[in-house]
């Protein structure tokens, strides 16, 4: 174990960072829009809409993301009718493909949170609100959205967790995130534990600050979930 | 008696069936300003519906609600279903009644003041710092005046469903609706959420109480109203019915729920 | 569009989607062994045992699966090339590709297995041991004939769950060269320039594959939880 070896492998790393996470950013971003979208068609009322949010659901949920990502990066570019269209500078880039895969992934998941979220409001802290004559709207913004919001919390944080984890494969799609970098060092330098054990490492500590902000956050949420001091 | 005056509530035969099963068969109900009365019967007699469908966390079938002289507007959907017509309406006439709930509902994230103006801020518009200078005051009435910082969870049932009541005061409404305050509370918590019952009946509230404490009905309230099977049994004055001439059903009822308390 | 090459892949992605159930049955076997493993020492504790427990569990729930899998990978060829030279094997020696995913898959998946067993566990009823106890049960007999049932029984749903997790991970073994379905699918669009179609198809395939899944486990739920108080029920 060279320590400088180690050292450039580290730099190398860490130079393949801001991708990787700009892919998980905007994969979280978008992927919650989506998972808003197909949560308000779950609960609409609209037996179309419903069916169609729960198919969504049921195909990105229940099968793999390489898949997933390897049917919109090159799938879609096989077909000509897709090549000609004005999609088409956007879904020939890899990134973009990447990101849209995953973010349709964890639309899906995120969307099962926020209904699980929401339907875990007890329901007669809704018809208390109801009672006092708050308008649909204030009922929503003033008691739905904060007791769901703490409830999706500890789930949410798994899955922006996963989504870490999953930028890994856009490695697979020839982007240069650290999966790939790394390893490239494998290939050229020929060692096998090290470029891998940093970027596990990177990866694991990014993990662990997720993971921090999130129990940060939800304990400033929920003084009234602790016991009580003094 | 000034028989101008319009009541504070008017029901007027009021239906309301849940799938096949018809709970409400035609109730009617008036109550006038100061009258306290008290709504009994057995489960499945339809009183926490009467009572629902009065604020219309229920929908009725058919019926006819009028608040302090405004009478809620209905119409029919398409299948044939009842609607009010206005919900704007529907939001006004709740915010000038207080409901308190059998299981309290306090809102969780919040802390009992902020329970308490939450609804005076944002449904009645009024001042914040009027609504917490009369938040404090309510708090201290019903007995719990230091807890206005504490969260729901950090208090005794008592002490929540007594925070729940100085909530229905804090919009100051017309009438107050109880719907069973203390079948979820332990029996030695009974007493002083029916202490600050009492209290507000002898102030001269209005208030709409369905409750299994015979205690209360007989000592407290105006007048007992009686429903068996979504219909009203027997109505009165709390001497005529505990006492008096009573129907069978009634004295069958009380003699149950005597067993139930032994 | 409907590639008619299928009749000449149907099988072979067929095949590709047994592989990917064998695959994944192997990891999650070997996920039930680590994971009861570290649910034991978290349980017993031990500080050292349960630290152990913990550390591994954070490990592999905060790294890339893929990094686990490629680890696992070329990382035990690695060792097993290094053995073999010292016998005096030449050359570059590689673990089968089955045994390294089921590895890879197993390690990740004790990770969590090992949350699901110790919450199953502590959802015995203390009363039900304290019986067992005072009617001279040995702690052999204890643990086969009151815990490890229990344990199973409340097991059920999170397993199901880890499951179909284990099914999706297996996906990334492909990378190592094992005809699982994700494999088949990628040689077959290669070949047939028809990569729509057989991603497509190795999707739906595996769709089937988590459908069936749930049913099996819906089914195993009903039966293992028959005699406890459902919610709802």
């Amino acid at each position: 174990m060279d320590p400088v070896f180690i050292a450039s492998t580290f730099w190398r790393l860490l130079g393949a960072l801001p991708l990787t996470l700009e892919v998980w950013a905007l994969s979280i971003f978008f992927g919650g829009f989506i998972a808003m979208g197909v949560t308000w068609m779950r609960v609409s009322g609209s037996k179309p809409l419903e069916l169609l949010a729960r198919g969504y659901i049921f195909v990105f949920r229940g099968s793999p993301l390489l898949v997933q990502l390897f049917v919109i990066y090159y799938g879609l570019s096989s077909f000509p009718f897709i090549r000609h269209s004005f999609l088409w500078p956007f879904l020939r880039d890899a990134f973009s493909c990447a990101v849209l895969s995953l973010a349709l992934c964890t639309g899906a998941y995120t969307s099962e949170i926020f209904r699980g979220a929401l339907a875990a409001v007890p329901h007669g802290q809704i018809e208390a609100a109801r009672a006092c004559g708050m308008s649909r709207f204030a009922l929503f913004r003033r008691v739905i959205i904060p007791i769901a919001l703490r409830q999706a919390l500890p789930a949410y944080s798994t899955e922006v967790i996963s989504m870490t984890k999953a930028t890994a494969l856009v490695s697979l799609v020839t982007l240069w995130d650290m999966m790939s970098v790394a390893l490239k060092i494998r290939n050229d330098t020929l060692v096998t534990y090290t470029p891998l054990l940093v970027a596990g490492a990177i990866y694991f500590v990014v993990n662990f600050i997720i993971a921090r902000v999130f129990m940060t956050l939800e304990y400033h949420l929920s003084p009234h979930l602790r016991r009580r001091a003094g | 008696m000034t028989e101008t005056q319009p009541s504070a509530i008017t029901v007027a035969n009021m239906h309301k069936r849940f799938g096949k099963l018809e709970v409400l068969k035609g109730v009617s109900l008036t109550a006038k300003d100061g009258d306290v009365i008290s709504i009994l019967g057995s489960s499945g007699s339809g009183k926490s519906t009467l009572l629902r469908c009065i604020n219309l966390l229920e929908t009725p079938d058919d019926g006819v609600v009028t608040v302090a002289g405004e009478t809620i507007r209905m119409r029919k959907r398409r299948d044939g279903t009842a609607e009010p017509a206005d919900h704007k309406q529907v939001d006004r006439i709740r915010s000038q009644l207080g409901m308190v709930f059998q299981n309290f509902n306090l809102w969780s994230h919040m802390t009992v003041l902020e329970n308490l103006i939450e609804a005076p801020v944002h449904v009645q518009k009024r001042p914040r710092a009027e609504c917490i200078d009369e938040a404090h005051a309510l708090l201290k009435k019903v007995g719990i005046g230091d807890k206005a910082d504490y969260y729901p969870a950090h208090m005794s049932g008592g002490q929540q469903q007594r925070a729940a009541i100085a909530r229905a005061l804090a919009m100051r409404p017309k009438v107050m609706l109880f719907d069973e305050p203390t079948s979820a509370l332990d029996p030695e918590l009974v007493g002083e959420v029916l202490r600050v019952m009492r209290a507000l009946a002898e102030e001269g509230r209005t208030m709409l109480v369905v409750t299994h404490e015979m205690s209360f009905a007989r000592d407290v309230s105006s007048r007992v109203m009686f429903l068996h099977k979504g219909l009203v049994e027997a109505e009165g004055p709390p001497a005529q019915l505990f006492n008096g001439e009573a129907t069978e059903r009634f004295r069958q009822f009380i003699s149950g729920q005597a067993q139930k308390a032994d | 569009m409907i590639g008619f090459g299928q009749k000449g892949w149907g099988p072979a992605l067929l095949e590709g989607a047994v592989m990917t159930l064998l695959v994944s049955l192997a990891g999650l076997l070997v996920g039930a062994a680590l994971g009861s493993l570290v649910a034991w020492a978290k349980l017993s504790g031990h500080k050292i045992a349960a630290a152990v427990g913990d550390t591994y569990a954070a490990i592999f729930r905060g790294v890339p699966e893929l990094l686990v899998v490629y680890f696992v990978y070329f990382g035990s060829s690695a060792l097993l090339t290094g053995a073999a030279n010292l016998v005096g094997v030449e050359g570059f020696v590689g673990v089968p590709s089955f045994a390294a995913g089921a590895l890879a898959v197993g390690v990740i998946s004790g990770a969590y297995q090992a949350e699901v067993y110790r919450g199953a566990y502590l959802a015995i009823a203390r009363g039900e041991l304290e019986a067992a106890r005072s009617v001279g049960m040995s702690n052999m007999l204890m643990f086969r004939r009151v815990i490890a049932p229990q344990v199973m029984r409340f097991a059920v749903p999170g397993l199901g769950n880890l499951w179909q997790v284990a099914l999706k991970d297996s996906s990334l073994i492909a990378v190592t060269g094992l005809s699982e379905l994700m494999r088949v699918s990628q040689v077959a669009a290669g070949s047939t320039r028809q990569p729509f179609v057989f991603y497509l198809a190795g999707g739906v395939l595996y769709l089937v594959l988590t459908t069936l899944s749930n049913r099996v486990f819906d089914a195993a739920e009903v039966r293992a939880t028959r005699g406890l108080r459902r919610i709802g029920t």
